[in-house]
């Protein structure tokens, strides 16, 4: 078991590996003195674990041990899965190329939410669409996502320029107070994802991200299920999002919208199933151009299907349909060995 | 902590009571407006009724009542005889000024009456026409003849001068960083110690013997100004008794016994200017840290819950009138068996006022990347009203001794200020903005801000060789601390379901301690020998300071968090920490996060020393051509400890950590040269040049964040490097070059045109930190070169040649125009060009930051001493000021001009015009106090405004 200090970077040229089957824990903190394992431009991160041994970051709070992983118990002994805001969170950022605000040159770079302006391993974007900032295999992220300041908050797994070099496969975030996942341009694809009672939205995107979701599922997240934005500059870029279950609501937690995108949103989505679906929650808009909805199933009756939709509904969203996730690749995960899976 | 109470100290003096009257006054060489040291005053009929002028050129001796003829000789000057001089021994009698010019003792005879001497020109105004530094004031003659009741009323009668906020004042539109403000000759902390101009309206006017104000730079003062200097001199030894009482009330109908006024509930001495330890970080908080679920206790984590005020919400009620009052006394003192003098003032002052601005706006916009579209986007926009109560209490009290030959002194001053502050703000996020997530909040805020100054002079002057040589010496220690205990954030986040604190829309509530303490201390002497140079008078002044500033400065945050599920009954902030909240009580189970790491990057001390010689000679260069050229020369050290977060955090290779490392060191020379040229006696023509400086302060070259909870926005000390900046803050040196015909006319009347020129190397300008879009934040830096010139009108003239009747009228004021140009940095230029409109050209200079285009000032006053009534309106703008220089996608940010307009009254009234009535107006144009965003072919959008509104102020003074 390892603790996590305040904000640990790994900087250029440096490599973290973490072994299977280890448990980080976060200290408590907030704003300046919030935890968080920060993989800097040019850093790597070499943390494989195994669908036996995954590796769990979480909060000293959490009285798991790696003995309890051993012994196959991944879930936590005393928190519940919607606890969040107990410490930072992971920031992987690499050199791929973002579209931030300017397309000159001059503003390739940005800062990362979550990390403030006075540390400039903070800064994220390049030029290298195939950078590699390592492998992350079988991780479980928990009960983070403190923030530094209003609006400002880390996300359970935060991504920012990470380019397609990168392997990331099999995540569980679980109760992040921010963002489960937050895409910040980049080329990184990831598969085999959960994000669980997150306290803002299921899987955001911005800046262009140009990589592909395959196979995941988003459950009650508080804020949207899925947040897309669309460039912030010139330079354009589309993502996939692909083979998704998503239980928008249950009896005591309800997400906003299913889907809400921007105007300059460039994303493809299909074959996603969703269901929990409440009164209220809908798409936010089906006029973006860049949108393209195919097979987008809401598991509601067909008369209330427009309800759940601003606008016309598309050819690509029906009412019915069955779950798209392939969920035998998410039995590691503490959300299925806890029930939260099943039905999909 | 407790704030020890004043100590009042009562003078209890009694004078030894006689039958005889006190007669006083001042002889002054007619000609430079100088003290005449040694000149004899004495009863014509009776020479040994009398007595010789002392170092300051004052007499004072007494005489059996009735009326007399009295004569002032001095070698080498004419003698003047002033008939109908009365002793009564009720009232000190106070002749005034008395000139005398050069001539024959025994041939040349001036006589005149008392009452001529009384209303002659003050000698300030005379030094003003013969001083080589261009200079303008106010002195105590010119307070008592229109009543002024505190420094900044009178000081506004100073022409090319700005009033700002009420308390501030500013020379020729050049921003806080270029002005500075002294008290008897000394630096001073101002109650707010990141602003180099002191708050104006705690000094009443007759504790005061003049403010002098210079707008360029000679060798003996301190370099570190570029705009004015003003001082505050203080009286030593009042020419009369005094015992003065005063209140004020005033009304303005948005602000006072207004029922929706916000406040909340503070401590039990607020009224005071103090918390009493209600708003106090809790005993078990001092470190810094806070217990954990499942770390500690749950007993820890509860109790450490509920340690902390829970009060998070304001509350409505109706806000009284203002108020204020004052008392002062003075008096000297001829001590028995001797020609000495004791003199002493004191004052106390309350006020206490409420603001209720009910239409407050905080905005965050962005440009929009199409060459298109010229519309602004907003980000956030915060909207909502804001109560505000201000204490002020403060504490004058002097006492000075003076022998023949020396003069010693010991002032005390202590200011004492509390603010309270809350506010109700609805938010508006735009998901639609670059780097926003989109939410609505309703906030509320609280806010106390506590400040102390105390500082303490001591001065002694001696003079030597007939007042050849003088030596002038001051130590000023001053103690100022400021803190904001307890800033409190209270915003749920409204969504169409759901009703909570959202970590990533409003935020949770969070808590903030901030606390500064700094230490001030000043020693120098100041040397003038006059001496002939070329058989003509000269004057060498020569002299060493040294000025020392020590700064503790800390912030610490703690979060609310929940560690269950969120379900609120109620949306009232009051109830957020009912214990049934509290851990581990579920739904919510509130907890405390500690914001603050082992080692905080959010504290640091800084301390810098600055030692300076200079000297200086001022002669006659030709016949009618006056020159002073001197030479200043400051050694300047600022050290700083404090770390970055990297390092706080645990980095010890990447972080860094300043450990009393020296930040800024220079050895600067300041030459200076002045030229006067008297065309006649009343017209001169002058020439200067300077080189001056402006450092960097000890919040700008730290570490610190300082977070403003209300609006959201980070200050980032320039330590930090930043992608294009390399965190070397330097100082910013300035060439000032001026130019002026002025022609001076009877009553202090002047007319002047000034032309001025002024170049900045490495100008600091607050910049928008153009990488970090989530959140705003600003870093000062140094930008590219600045260079500005400017001409500037003054003018006081009374209205009689219109006609006669209207003698009494007078109209002043000044006009200043002020072209600023700074050259941006490539990055900059490059961010601007990138976000060019269609149409939009981009020039290689723009304004610099702080600078406004123009400052106008004017004035109508109708004054009669006979009548006791002084009325006067007031008018002041200065233009559109760039306050904070945008980058890329943000815009700039410019302060729109304020029309200011104040009017008042006031009236002397009973036998010896002993009570004051006076009544004002200000801010009659209601104008709003807003600055904007600007960008090219937008609507302008509100970066903040608030509504001062119109009040009434009513007074009332006796002087017993």
């Amino acid at each position: 078991m390892r603790v996590l200090g305040g904000r640990i970077t790994v900087t250029n040229g440096v490599t973290l590996t973490i072994e299977p089957g280890t448990v980080i824990k976060g200290q408590a903190g907030a704003g300046a003195n919030a935890t968080a394992l920060l993989i800097a431009r040019g850093g790597k991160l070499m943390a494989e674990g195994t669908a036996t041994l995954p590796i769990i970051f979480t909060s000293i709070a959490d009285e798991i041990t790696p003995e309890d992983v051993v012994a196959g118990r991944f879930a936590s002994p005393n928190l519940e899965p919607t606890v969040n805001g107990l410490w930072g969170g992971v920031i992987v950022l690499g050199n791929a190329q973002i579209s931030a605000s300017n397309d000159n040159g001059d503003v390739s770079e940005v800062q990362i939410e979550g990390i403030p302006t006075s540390d400039q391993n903070g800064l994220y974007g390049g030029n290298n669409d195939a950078d590699n900032s390592g492998v992350i295999r079988y991780i479980s992220i928990r009960h983070g996502g403190t923030n530094i300041g209003s609006g400002n908050e880390i996300n359970g797994l935060t991504l920012g320029g990470v380019g397609s070099g990168t392997v990331v496969e099999n995540v569980e975030i679980v109760g992040n107070q921010d963002d489960g996942i937050e895409f910040f341009g980049g080329t990184v694809n990831v598969k085999n994802l959960i994000s669980w009672n997150v306290g803002d939205d299921g899987i955001d995107t911005d800046q262009a991200w140009r990589g592909t979701l395959d196979n995941f599922v988003v459950i009650t997240p508080a804020g949207h299920c899925f947040e897309l934005d669309g460039p912030e500059g010139t330079f354009p870029g589309t993502h996939t999002i692909k083979n998704g279950s998503i239980i928008a609501s249950t009896e005591d937690r309800v997400s906003e919208d299913l889907i809400n995108v921007d105007d300059n949103t460039g994303v493809d989505l299909s074959n996603l199933y969703f269901t929990g679906i409440a009164e209220g929650q809908k798409i936010n808009r089906v006029t973006a151009s860049a949108v393209t909805f195919t097979n987008i199933m809401f598991d509601v009756a067909q008369a209330d299907l427009a309800s759940h939709v601003n606008g016309a509904v598309p050819a690509g969203v029906t009412a019915g349909g069955t779950p798209q996730a392939n969920v035998s690749t998410l039995n590691w995960t503490w959300a299925s060995k806890s029930g939260a899976l099943s039905g999909l | 902590m407790k704030k020890t109470l004043f100590f009042l100290f009562i003078f209890v003096l009694t004078q030894g009571f006689s039958q005889n009257g006190i007669i006083r006054g001042v002889v002054i060489d007619d000609a430079v407006g100088e003290s005449i040291i040694g000149a004899n005053v004495f009863v014509k009929d009776n020479p040994t009724s009398g007595a010789v002028t002392d170092l300051d050129g004052s007499f004072s001796f007494s005489l059996p009542a009735g009326t007399y003829t009295l004569q002032v000789k001095y070698i080498g000057y004419q003698t003047i005889t002033i008939d109908d001089v009365v002793s009564d021994p009720k009232e000190e009698n106070v002749l005034g000024t008395i000139r005398l010019s050069e001539g024959d003792l025994e041939l040349d005879e001036v006589v005149v009456t008392a009452k001529v001497i009384k209303t002659s020109e003050v000698a300030l105004l005379t030094l003003k026409r013969k001083s080589a530094v261009m200079m303008d004031g106010i002195s105590s003659a010119k307070f008592k003849q229109v009543g002024d009741a505190t420094a900044v009323e009178a000081a506004k009668r100073v022409t090319g001068v700005s009033i700002e906020g009420g308390k501030y004042v500013y020379v020729r539109g050049l921003g806080d960083r270029y002005s500075k403000s002294m008290l008897n000759n000394v630096d001073i902390p101002g109650l707010d110690p990141d602003k180099n101009t002191l708050q104006m309206d705690i000094f009443p006017t007759n504790l005061i013997d003049n403010i002098i104000i210079s707008k360029n730079f000679a060798a003996e003062m301190p370099a570190d100004f570029t705009g004015g200097l003003l001082n505050i001199e203080t009286k030593d030894f009042p020419e009369r008794k005094l015992l003065s009482v005063s209140v004020s009330t005033s009304y303005n109908p948005q602000m006072n016994l207004n029922s929706d006024y916000l406040t909340y509930n503070g401590g039990g001495t607020d009224f005071l200017g103090f918390d009493d330890g209600t708003r106090a970080l809790p005993a078990g908080a001092q470190d810094g840290s806070a217990p954990f679920p499942f770390v500690n206790s749950n007993q820890e984590v509860s109790d450490f819950a509920k340690s902390f005020n829970p009060t998070l919400g304001a509350r409505r009620t109706t806000s009284p009138m203002d108020f204020s009052a004052s008392f002062s006394m003075a008096n000297q003192i001829g001590l028995k068996n001797s020609t000495n003098s004791l003199g002493y003032i004191f004052s106390l002052s309350y006020k206490t006022d409420y603001k209720y601005y009910d239409d407050v706006v905080y905005g965050e916009f962005q440009k929009t990347l199409s060459p298109t579209e010229y519309q602004m986007n907003y980000a956030t926009v915060q909207s909502g009203q804001l109560g505000e109560k201000n204490v002020l209490l403060g504490g004058l009290a002097g006492i000075a001794y003076k022998t023949a030959k020396s003069k010693y002194r010991l002032t005390l001053l202590h200011l004492q200020n509390g603010e309270s502050r809350a506010g109700q703000f609805d938010i508006d996020n735009n998901g639609a903005a670059v780097g926003q997530s989109g939410y609505i909040a309703k906030s509320d805020n609280l806010e106390y801000n506590q400040r102390g100054l105390t500082n303490v002079l001591i001065n002694g002057v001696h003079k030597y060789d007939d007042g050849n040589w003088e030596v002038d010496w001051r130590l000023s220690p001053t103690l100022s601390s400021i803190s904001d205990p307890d800033i409190r954030k209270t915003a749920f986040t409204y969504t169409p379901t759901n009703t909570f604190f959202s970590a990533g829309a409003g935020g949770n509530p969070s808590r903030i301690w901030r606390s500064l303490t700094e230490v001030n201390g000043i020693g120098k002497v100041d040397i003038t020998r006059k001496h002939l140079l070329f058989d003509n008078p000269g004057k060498l002044k020569f002299g060493l300071s040294n000025t020392y500033k020590f700064r503790d400065y800390e912030i610490l945050s703690y979060d609310i968090q929940f560690f269950a599920n969120q379900s609120w009954d109620s949306t009232d902030p009051n109830a957020v920490l009912n214990p049934e909240n509290i851990y581990p009580n579920e739904p919510n189970a509130i907890y405390f996060q500690s914001g603050n790491g082992r080692l905080n990057p959010n504290a640091y001390q800084s301390n810098s020393n600055n030692a300076a010689a200079y000297i200086s000679e001022e002669f006659q260069l030709l016949k009618k051509l006056n020159a002073v050229i001197g030479l200043r020369a400051e050694y300047f050290v600022q050290r700083h400890t404090g770390r970055d977060q990297l390092y706080a955090n645990g980095d010890k290779i990447n972080g860094r950590n300043l450990d009393n490392e020296v930040v800024l060191e220079s050895l600067d020379l300041f030459p200076t040269a002045n030229f006067i040229y008297g065309l006649t006696d009343m017209q001169n023509l002058r020439a200067s040049y300077s080189r001056t400086i402006a450092r960097p302060s000890f919040k700008e070259l730290s570490f610190a964040q300082i977070l403003d909870p209300i609006t959201n926005r980070i200050f980032n000390g320039s330590l930090f490097t930043y992608s294009s900046w390399n965190g070397q803050l330097v100082s910013t040196n300035i060439d000032n070059m001026d130019l002026r015909w002025e022609l001076f006319m009877e009553n202090g009347q002047i007319f002047s045109v000034s032309a001025f020129a002024k170049a900045f190397n490495n100008p600091i300008e607050l910049v928008r930190i153009p990488e970090q879009q989530t959140s705003t934040e600003y870093q000062p830096r140094n930008v590219g070169d600045g260079f500005l010139y400017g001409f500037e009108v003054e003018f006081r003239k009374d209205l009689d040649f219109i006609t006669p009747a209207m003698k009494n009228f007078n109209i002043s004021g000044n006009l200043t125009i002020i072209e600023s140009m700074i050259e941006m940095t490539d990055v900059e230029f490059n961010s601007r060009q990138s976000y060019l409109k269609d149409g939009e050209t981009l020039d290689r200079n723009r304004q610099m930051a702080g600078q406004s285009p123009y400052v106008i000032n004017g004035g109508v006053s109708y004054n009669s001493d006979d009548l006791g009534l002084d009325v006067g309106v007031f008018y002041n703008v200065k233009g559109p000021t760039l306050t904070i220089v945008g980058a890329g996608l943000f815009p700039d940010i410019y302060m729109k001009p304020f029309h200011s307009l104040n009017f008042s009254v006031l009236k002397k009234i009973g036998k010896n015009q002993n009570t004051t009535i006076d009544f004002k107006v200000a801010n009659i144009l209601n104008s709003k106090l807003q600055s904007v965003y600007q960008s090219y072919n937008a609507d302008d959008q509100i970066f903040n405004s608030i509504n001062p509104g119109i009040s009434f102020g009513l007074g009332l003074s006796h002087n017993f």
